[in-house]
């Protein structure tokens, strides 16, 4: 604490930004749970329902429930593809001698590309007529029996709109494993490599506890982004076809700005707030827990 | 772009041991597997990117009867030129520019502003106040769109600069508090007791010592947040109607014509264009961008 500071200058200090903070962020959460107990349409009056559109949305609302699974399926392949890609990249990254800032470089650049440029170019990898890269690939390692329209075939549609968001943001998680990773103190690897321990040894028992915060943190961060993904899928499908890519957000998307049902529409972001928090909340019993025992 | 700063395996030149003598050649075919898969991973993950740029450079005939991976077969400016005829590119540049720029300093300044106040001046409810940033941190954008949609249009908002501006700000200041902060911790006591005692008040000090030393941070948060803030998606296309005020993102939604038929190759071409500018940030600017990213979580 500074000597001679006074309450006016922290208040100067504070003020703006909290303000900016609470426009933006706290008091719309407030104003969607207010929201949330009410039927909505914009222009009519608004009318005190109660606790009716949650019965509604966890009891009778198809759609909802389609759309969260699909969620969890979205959430899963980003996932496996970011975190998992990102750790064995990193690791590879490590052996390698020569070149690592060149990779990194290269690694990181889908996530300057904007998410409606890739949804572009990800209809053209997936499309079968002209042949688009993926189909193409498949036809030259002999694998042309599983060539298709993927992004109209509703049991691959799903994964063919998660991969471009675990494609996009793979580097990003890399750079933050890969930081850790060079961190490991090499007496405790060479000691280990003395002691006769296996590449996967080293790798259980002495690299990934030491870097097991920084795991907790892009876990978390993954997670929180793949619940909140939207784009993507929202561009490439619109949710379809039928509800096949239905996620969360595009379902509450759609309800606000479609639907306009905003007293709807706020219940379901209550809902997504809550499994983001519930999902945080486990990240952190699980892999806390694992640590202390 | 060779790095010095990445610890090589040390040098273990000082009598090697035989079991380390055996243990040289097996990493030498792990390091060829690695390089192989890691040059694997590396073009499946830039190929895309380069087969965009091709195919902005190919002929139509080209793109809608060729293989998608040979070469084209001529090169044509021409997409670019019906690029720029059907969009407004310049438009959207401009305004994803104001945008970003407008977002960023609110960003930097309010999140130095914050992190002054939490850190270096304290006060009592100085945890709690951090403790709040720590929500926006979780929280997804989407809870925001439906409540500010309303206050807009209440305070006839919609369909401006701010609209996009502030949420875009308000979601990334906790980020930018945090990220301040913990740079605070290292600036030394004793630096503001001496300032103090020369009778500098908590004006100058932030003036004339807090802020001229976080200049790096300041580059790390306007780099990481400008890919975010160029590239939004989401609020643009929730507040923003009139065409004038379109960014990148929405500009390049023109390109799909009526009935879904997509023009292709100048899409693409629209695409190459307005990456960049931030591609070349990115490509001059990259080791700061790197240890921005990688220092911000691993401080977590």
């Amino acid at each position: 604490m500074l000597p001679n500071r006074s309450r006016t200058s922290v208040l100067v200090f504070l003020l703006p930004p909290l303000l900016l903070y609470c426009a933006a962020v706290l008091f719309p959460i407030l104003q969607s749970l207010f929201l949330s107990f009410f039927s909505w349409n914009g222009i009519s009056d608004m009318e005190f329902v109660g606790l009716e559109n949650y019965v509604r949305m966890l009891t009778a609302d198809d759609i909802f429930w389609r759309s969260f699974f699909n969620a969890l399926i979205y959430l899963a392949i980003c996932l496996v593809l970011q975190l998992g890609g990102a750790l064995v990249v990193a690791s590879l990254l490590t052996s390698l001698r020569r070149g690592r800032e060149l990779i990194k470089t290269l690694y990181l650049l889908p996530a300057v590309i904007s998410t409606v440029a890739i949804a572009f170019l990800f209809v053209r990898v997936y499309s079968i007529d002209p042949v688009g890269l993926l189909n193409q690939v498949l036809h030259w390692i002999g694998l042309g029996s599983f060539e298709r329209a993927w992004l109209s075939d509703v049991s691959t549609v799903l994964a063919a709109v998660s991969a471009p968001e675990g494609w996009r943001f793979t580097g990003l998680y890399m750079l933050i494993i890969y930081a850790a990773l060079i961190a490991v103190p090499k007496e405790l690897e060479e000691a280990a490599v003395l002691d006769g321990a296996s590449k996967w040894t080293l790798f259980t028992k002495i690299r990934f506890p030491y870097i097991r915060p920084v795991w907790i943190t892009t876990t978390i961060m993954a997670t929180t982004y793949g619940l909140r993904g939207f784009d993507i899928p929202y561009l490439m499908t619109n949710g379809g076809p039928g509800q096949s890519s239905e996620l969360l957000t595009t379902y509450m998307y759609k309800t606000a700005f479609t639907s306009t049902d905003f007293g709807y529409a706020s219940t379901i972001s209550v809902f997504i707030v809550i499994e983001c928090l519930v999902a945080v909340g486990l990240i952190l019993f699980m892999l806390k827990r694992k640590a202390d025992s | 772009m060779i790095t010095q700063t990445a610890p090589a395996t040390p040098p273990t030149t000082v009598h090697p041991t035989p079991s380390i003598k055996r243990r040289r050649r097996k990493p030498n075919l792990h390091r060829t597997l690695s390089r192989v898969l890691i040059m694997l991973i590396v073009i499946v993950q830039v190929y895309p990117l380069a087969w965009l740029f091709l195919t902005s450079l190919r002929t139509e005939q080209d793109f809608a009867t060729g293989d998608p991976f040979a070469l084209p077969s001529s090169l044509t400016w021409e997409n670019y030129t019906r690029a720029f005829e059907t969009g407004d590119l310049g438009r959207n540049i401009l305004n994803s520019f104001i945008v970003t720029m407008g977002a960023n300093i609110l960003i930097v300044l309010f999140g130095m502003m914050a992190a002054y106040a939490i850190q270096v001046l304290g006060f009592r409810m100085s945890r709690f106040v951090r403790g709040l940033f720590l929500i926006g941190i979780i929280v997804p954008v989407q809870i925001a769109l439906v409540p500010l949609f309303i206050d807009y249009s209440t305070v006839n908002l919609l369909d401006t600069y701010q609209s996009m501006i502030i949420p875009l700000a308000g979601f990334a200041l906790p980020m930018s508090v945090y990220l301040f902060s913990s740079f605070f911790e290292y600036i030394p006591r004793e630096t503001y007791e001496a300032a103090s005692l020369d009778g500098a008040g908590p004006y100058r000090i932030f003036g004339l010592i807090t802020l001229p030393l976080s200049l790096n941070t300041v580059v790390t948060v306007v780099l990481v947040n400008s890919i975010f803030i160029w590239n939004d998606f989401i609020f643009a296309n929730t507040f923003v109607l009139s065409e004038e005020l379109k960014t990148i993102p929405l500009g390049l939604q023109n390109y799909i014509g009526a009935m879904g038929k997509v023009d292709w190759t100048a899409t693409f071409a629209a695409v190459c264009v307005t990456v960049t500018p931030l591609l070349l940030v990115f490509l001059v600017l990259n080791k700061a961008m790197i240890q921005g990213l990688e220092s911000g979580a691993t401080k977590g």
